[in-house]
């Protein structure tokens, strides 16, 4: 009994030291958060695990995930049996996962970098967030590149704005045919708009994502506006609005001011951030290309 | 009808009242239009703006809140009158739920039927849940605290269902929690127009249902010598309520125990015939959602749902109603076994074996990245510390619940008292809600404090509701309802808050073991077992409390001792397991059936088989949750209701008749 248990640990312990022990082998990064597994495939590292792939490959769409990367399930309920099969030897956790974080500590070490925190802009934390993603990855030069990169899109998104005119944006996502959430200046697509040299119409604070929801009337507040809609829009909205009185009643509607961009991940890092710029900037070059009806 | 008088006099003496109420909701209204909105821009603009919020917006809003309130008054008083139910409505009875929960699968599988039509959805939703509610309350008479509890049940599974399915396919999150809330915003007429066109429709069809309804309130064998054909006009009258609630839900989502208030405040008026209560309940429900939704507006507007704030007053007035409920007496069969067991231990010892085989077995077998796989030597140490810790908690939780929903079962005679009816699982809940909103990334121990804390205080609450009414079995159910109601009414403003709160209340909601690693195992199995221990010694009141208040004054029982003491052990077993897996509550009702179709009869060992019994179902739906979908994870609560449910339905039917 005794030799048995102990043989099954020793093979344990072996099959562990192969994996992990050897020096020859590339270090195995996994992660549960969204925007730090979108800040390391930006950065060239392809991370062995990583949650919910199914929903961010439809939601935050780049950097497009190799299928070889192993989906550990829901964000929320991640399978821990999965991430210990992927044997990662380091793994990337946030705020939001704190309380898993003994679990996860059975299967690897982990770092802990949270993008998303109460009071704190995002932005300048998603910069952090890439710097010691780099660290930690020893990838230092990528994250700079990354950073730089982020600087350089929004800087080329914001030459390209100056040929349009400058009008306040709200930046909305709609739950229904009465009821949208904002983004406000203290969201990360909030401290975009502002890098864009843009105005947020919406100036209340958002606690750092999107706000509870509000209803529609609201946006007769911002007569000047564009609407930027992010999706989802749900089919009832779709169908509803377009009939609507009050909707037919804004001026941003009216002027044809309303605007749809591609999908985005509400709480993303530096790669969101430069997709929110490049695809804003599109569409109010081209605003019949994005407009939403 | 018998003293005119009185009836007179007391509706003239609530006519200031009403008026009153009626002159503030002008009020609020009026202030509603003369604050309109400041906005920039040129006057012209701003004066069509205004125009159009005013016109498309306010107005309405208003006459919505008018038209949804009278709606479910009219569809509680319907109900109330055909179930002879002073407590049934669209949120008691399940109806409420059972719409949400269709409307949330249509949005996540065929999203195309909403643009097709949303109250049909609803409809069929609605229909679904109130036949299961009365089906799984058939048997006892349709008794009205029965009928709620079983209302209450099916209201929790739709919850855990809900948030299975928003987590699995979060794309319309924002849609799915607006109509939880039931919230009054308008862009166009669209919503009265329906509503309208709904409460014309149910107007006409109560109108002439008048006269045959009367005749409801005969007994049946009354009904049926008067030749009308009682089970059909019963089936029409529910399906005017509930076509009525699923109107208002569809179009502007949940407002709870408007139905219910505004009838018993109708009679409370002096509103005595049936005529009287069925114009008067829909004048009353049209001023209250009014009201509710002025005063909403003028308070800051989008801070708290209207749906959910009116919810809020479920509670108090459930509570308010406990004392004119008539008590229903004690039911001896339902502790009587179909068939008694000559040797209960052996199959009690049965029952062990097969959990030991059964953890056994979903320790060593799971899937891998490849497909399914048997656990080998090197492998199992690996996987050991993730799938123990979760069995053992499935084990220690379904042995608690299961435990806790024999003692409910046994403490108030009623079979489908399970241990969520104590209201504990729902201020774990609200407590785990105040612990995320307050704090930022909080770890384990927070949230536990947090979530014991409200479990706490709700059974507090109940204890003080139990002494005052002296732990009378109904009022212990009504006053545990009651607390449920408001839990749930909290649940739902926090949910429409959308953000990562609402994300980690979703999955504790939604029913699940992961989280429980090494240490907290250990510390379920403890509590467990310190909390099961104590069961042999209570093993004679258990035995004579079921048999009525008389008998166990007669044989020299402590009666308010017992009782505090199974409430207490019921409520403690209910707030360990729910902490860890959720409000899970099918569970506490599936233990004790099954133990008792068994044939397990005396105290004790009918406690040990449902806490056996329980256990054995939740390792199951553990393992299969985790298993099926891999790496994908279902929610044991889902898995719990779609099998459990059905079974316990079948169940119940299928019992002998527990009256008469």
């Amino acid at each position: 009994m005794t030799r048995l248990t102990r043989r099954g640990l020793l093979a344990a312990a072996a099959l562990g030291l192969g994996v992990r022990g050897a020096g020859s082998e590339a270090p195995r990064f996994a992660t549960l958060d969204w925007a730090l597994l979108e800040t390391l495939l930006a950065m060239g590292v392809t991370p062995v695990a990583a949650a919910e792939l199914v929903l961010f490959r439809a939601v935050a769409v780049e950097p497009p995930v190799p299928p070889r990367v192993v989906d550990i399930g829901l964000r929320g309920t991640p399978s821990f049996e999965a991430l210990r099969l992927a044997r990662p030897s380091l793994i990337f956790s946030s705020n939001y996962y704190a309380e898993m974080e003994p679990k996860l500590r059975r299967i690897a070490p982990v770092e802990t970098i949270s993008v998303y925190a109460r009071g704190d802009p995002p932005f300048a934390r998603a910069e952090d967030a890439a710097r010691r993603l780099g660290t930690a990855t020893g990838r230092e030069g990528a994250a700079r590149d990354l950073i730089a990169a982020t600087h350089a899109g929004i800087e080329r998104a914001r030459d390209d704005l100056k040929r349009v005119e400058d009008r306040p944006l709200i930046v909305v996502n709609l739950g229904d045919a009465r009821h949208f959430r904002v983004f406000g200046p203290d969201s990360m697509f909030g401290e975009v708009l502002a890098r864009l040299g843009r105005t947020n119409a919406w100036r209340a604070r958002t606690f750092y994502s999107a706000s509870a929801p509000i209803g529609i009337e609201a946006l007769a507040r911002f007569p000047e506006a564009w609407i930027v809609v992010l999706p989802p829009v749900p089919p009832d909205a779709r169908r509803l609005l377009p009939e609507s009185a009050m909707w037919a009643a804004f001026p941003s509607v009216q002027a044809g001011r309303v605007l749809q961009l591609g999908a985005m991940n509400p709480f993303g890092g530096l790669p969101t951030a430069q997709r929110f710029a490049r695809l804003l900037s599109a569409a109010l070059l081209d605003p019949a290309g994005a407009r939403f009806d | 009808m018998t003293d005119p008088v009185p009836v007179a006099s007391a509706f003239r003496r609530s006519l200031p009242a009403w008026a009153g109420l009626f002159a503030l909701g002008c009020a609020l209204l009026l202030a509603g239009l003369v604050r309109l909105p400041p906005i920039d821009g040129d006057p012209a603009t701003v004066r069509r703006l205004h125009a159009a919020i005013l016109w498309h917006s306010l107005l309405p809003r208003a006459a919505t809140a008018l038209l949804a309130g009278a709606a479910l008054g009219l569809a509680g008083a319907l109900l109330q009158r055909v179930l002879r139910n002073p407590i049934a409505d669209p949120s008691t009875l399940g109806i409420a739920s059972g719409a949400q929960l269709a409307l949330t699968l249509a949005l996540a599988f065929a999203p195309g039927l909403l643009a097709v039509s949303r109250e049909g959805v609803a409809f069929a939703g609605g229909v679904a849940a109130v036949a299961l509610v009365l089906a799984m309350s058939w048997r006892r008479g349709l008794d009205p605290i029965t009928v709620v509890i079983a209302g209450m049940t099916l209201s929790l599974m739709a919850a855990a269902a809900s948030s299975a399915l928003i987590l699995a396919r979060g794309e319309y999150v924002l849609s799915v929690f607006i109509w939880g809330a039931g919230s009054l915003h308008q862009q166009s007429w669209h919503a009265a127009q329906a509503l309208a066109v709904q409460l014309a429709l149910g107007a006409a069809a109560a109108a002439a249902l008048l006269r045959p309804l009367a005749v409801l309130s005969l007994d049946d064998a009354g009904a049926h010598g008067l030749g009308v054909r009682l089970h059909a006009i019963r089936a029409i009258v529910i399906g005017v309520a509930v076509g009525l609630a699923a109107s208002v839900i569809a179009q502007v989502g949940i407002i709870g125990f408007v139905g219910l208030a505004a009838p018993a405040l109708a009679r409370a008026s002096g509103a005595r015939t049936q005529g009287q209560i069925l114009l008067a309940a829909p004048l009353i429900g049209s001023l209250l959602v009014w009201l509710a939704d002025g005063l909403i507006q003028v308070a800051g507007g989008d801070l708290v749902p209207t749906g959910a704030a009116i919810g809020l007053l479920g509670g108090p007035l459930l509570l308010w109603m406990l004392p004119k409920l008539k008590p229903t007496t004690p039911v001896l069969a339902a502790a009587a076994p179909i068939q008694r067991l000559h040797a209960p231990w052996r199959t009690l010892a049965f029952l062990l074996a097969g959990g030991v085989f059964v953890g056994a077995v979903v320790l060593l077998v799971g899937r891998d990245l490849d497909g399914w796989a048997i656990a080998g030597s090197p492998l199992l140490a690996d996987l050991l510390p993730f799938r123990l810790p979760r069995i053992v908690a499935a084990a220690s939780a379904g042995a608690l619940l299961g435990a806790a929903g024999g003692l409910m079962q046994r403490l108030t005679g009623n079979p489908l008292a399970g241990p969520e009816v104590l209201g504990v699982g729902a201020g774990a809940g609200v407590g785990l809600a105040a612990v995320l909103l307050l704090a930022d990334a909080p770890g384990t121990a927070t949230l536990m404090a947090g979530s014991a804390a409200g479990a706490l205080a709700a059974l507090l609450a109940i204890l003080l509701i139990g002494l005052w009414t002296g732990f009378g079995a109904d009022r212990l159910l009504m006053a545990g309802i009651a607390l449920g109601c408001m839990g749930l009414a909290v649940l739902s403003a926090v949910f429409a808050a959308g953000g990562w709160t609402t994300f980690r209340l979703l999955v504790w909601m939604s029913g699940s073991t992961d989280k429980v690693g090494p240490p907290e195992a250990v510390a379920m199995a403890l509590a467990a077992l310190v909390l099961l221990a104590p069961l042999p010694l209570l093993a004679r009141w258990i035995d004579i409390l079921p048999l009525g208040s008389a008998v166990s004054r007669g044989v020299g029982l402590p009666l308010t001792a017992a009782r505090l003491a199974l409430c207490v052990l019921a409520a403690l077993m209910t707030a360990v397991a729910t902490f860890f897996v959720g409000p899970l509550s099918l569970v506490g009702l599936l233990g004790p059936h099954l133990a008792r179709l068994l044939g397990f009869a005396g105290g004790t060992v009918f406690l040990a088989a449902a806490a056996l019994i329980g256990a054995n179902v939740l390792i199951l739906a553990d393992w299969l949750g985790r298993t099926l979908a891999f790496p994908y994870q279902i929610p044991v609560g889902l898995f719990a209701a779609l099998v459990g449910g059905p079974y316990l339905i079948w169940l119940l039917q299928r019992g002998p008749a527990h009256r008469g």
